[in-house]
């Protein structure tokens, strides 16, 4: 009788972090979903001659050079992001499918170093031999580089972020313990 | 919200200014988001070097917001006088393409006039908000890949009470 304190016990803090995780992965794709929809707003609404279109490629320029030549075309016009970064987002959203098959909903691990090695290996190389005009890679293999490297990622954002909200909650049960 | 441990803000400003920089800087840019990841990766390494206590996830991504929010005030500044370099080149290539081609698309000016306008105080403030909250996000992305890296080689002194943080699987590798 007195084991099955410990059981229940366990019972509810893996109910609770299923909870979390379920809670942080629905949040995550929907944010996810709304930049990604961004993305491809901008070119409908410079086709549409919409005065927005503006700030929609606004918003995406800091983390893209948007250099038209090395984005792929929507609606007759560039994509708010370059090939490379619209693969790291498609890349973001296999691994957010593939999450849930991979690692279930329990309390997230951190991928290993070595894996994010090697998926970094494709991207790195080739920006780098860009940059230096070893060689110029064409848009599907910018893209492709961008996929294979997207797609590690929602298992960084997944672990992190339950990790926080975890750590939060525990800290404010303990303070709620406290006398 | 944020809990940020002692110590984390020196290297969040040297990953976050290193980032910024290179974001802002023409043709080195086309690295685009990765400068800000690696910045953060930095700061990650830079913070695992001078504690003793193991990196955990939510560390990583708090230090990695640390940087990003570095990175954007860096980044708005820098980009300053390269905007206005930009935009002259800009309207140079434009206007000498146009003696070139007999029929130019349609709104090229309208177009050319949104993107190469004087940059307003309003402009200048939204750019920055915007780059700070987009840069922390890609900054908590760096942090935790940082922490996945750098946050295991250390384990803390067994009994202590940051051992507490090995009864975390989040911070471990599979």
């Amino acid at each position: 009788m007195p084991e099955e304190v410990p059981l229940k016990k366990d019972r509810d803090d893996r109910a609770r972090i299923r909870k979390a995780v379920l809670t942080i992965y629905l949040a995550t794709a929907a944010a996810f979903l709304v930049w990604l929809g961004g993305i491809l707003l901008a070119p409908y609404l410079e086709s549409r001659s919409s005065p927005w279109a503006g700030l929609a490629y606004f918003v995406y320029k800091p983390v893209c050079h948007q250099i038209a030549d090395r984005s792929f075309s929507c609606f007759g016009r560039p994509l708010a992001v370059c090939a490379r970064c619209t693969g790291i987002y498609l890349g973001f959203l296999i691994g957010l499918g593939l999450y849930p098959l991979l690692r279930g909903w329990g309390r997230p691990a951190l991928p290993a170093g070595r894996v994010f090695f090697l998926v970094s290996a494709p991207i790195l190389l080739d920006t780098a031999a860009n940059f230096l005009r070893l060689w110029d890679t064409p848009n599907a293999g910018r893209l492709v580089t961008g996929i294979l490297w997207g797609t590690i990622l929602p298992f960084y954002v997944m672990s992190g972020l339950a990790d926080l909200v975890l750590s939060r909650k525990k800290r404010l049960k303990s303070a709620r313990n406290c006398p | 919200m944020i809990h940020e441990r002692p110590g984390m803000v020196q290297p969040a400003l040297i990953g976050g200014i290193a980032a910024g920089i290179l974001t802002a800087v023409p043709f080195v840019n086309c690295f685009c988001c990765l400068w800000i990841i690696g910045g953060a990766i930095v700061a990650a390494y830079l913070y695992n070097k001078r504690t003793s206590v193991p990196l955990t996830p939510g560390d990583g991504a708090v230090l990695g917001i640390l940087t990003g929010i570095a990175a954007a005030v860096t980044d708005s500044i820098v980009s300053l006088p390269f905007e206005r370099m930009n935009q002259e080149f800009v309207q140079r290539f434009m206007t000498q393409f146009s003696e070139f081609v007999e029929e130019m698309p349609s709104g090229w000016e309208r177009w050319l006039d949104q993107r190469t306008g004087p940059m307003s105080p309003a402009w200048f403030l939204l750019g920055l908000l915007s780059s700070a909250v987009i840069y922390a996000a890609f900054g908590a992305l760096g942090g935790l890949i940082g922490a996945s890296i750098v946050g295991r080689k250390k384990g803390p002194p067994p009994g202590s009470p940051a051992d507490e943080t090995n009864q975390n699987p989040g911070y471990r590798q599979p």
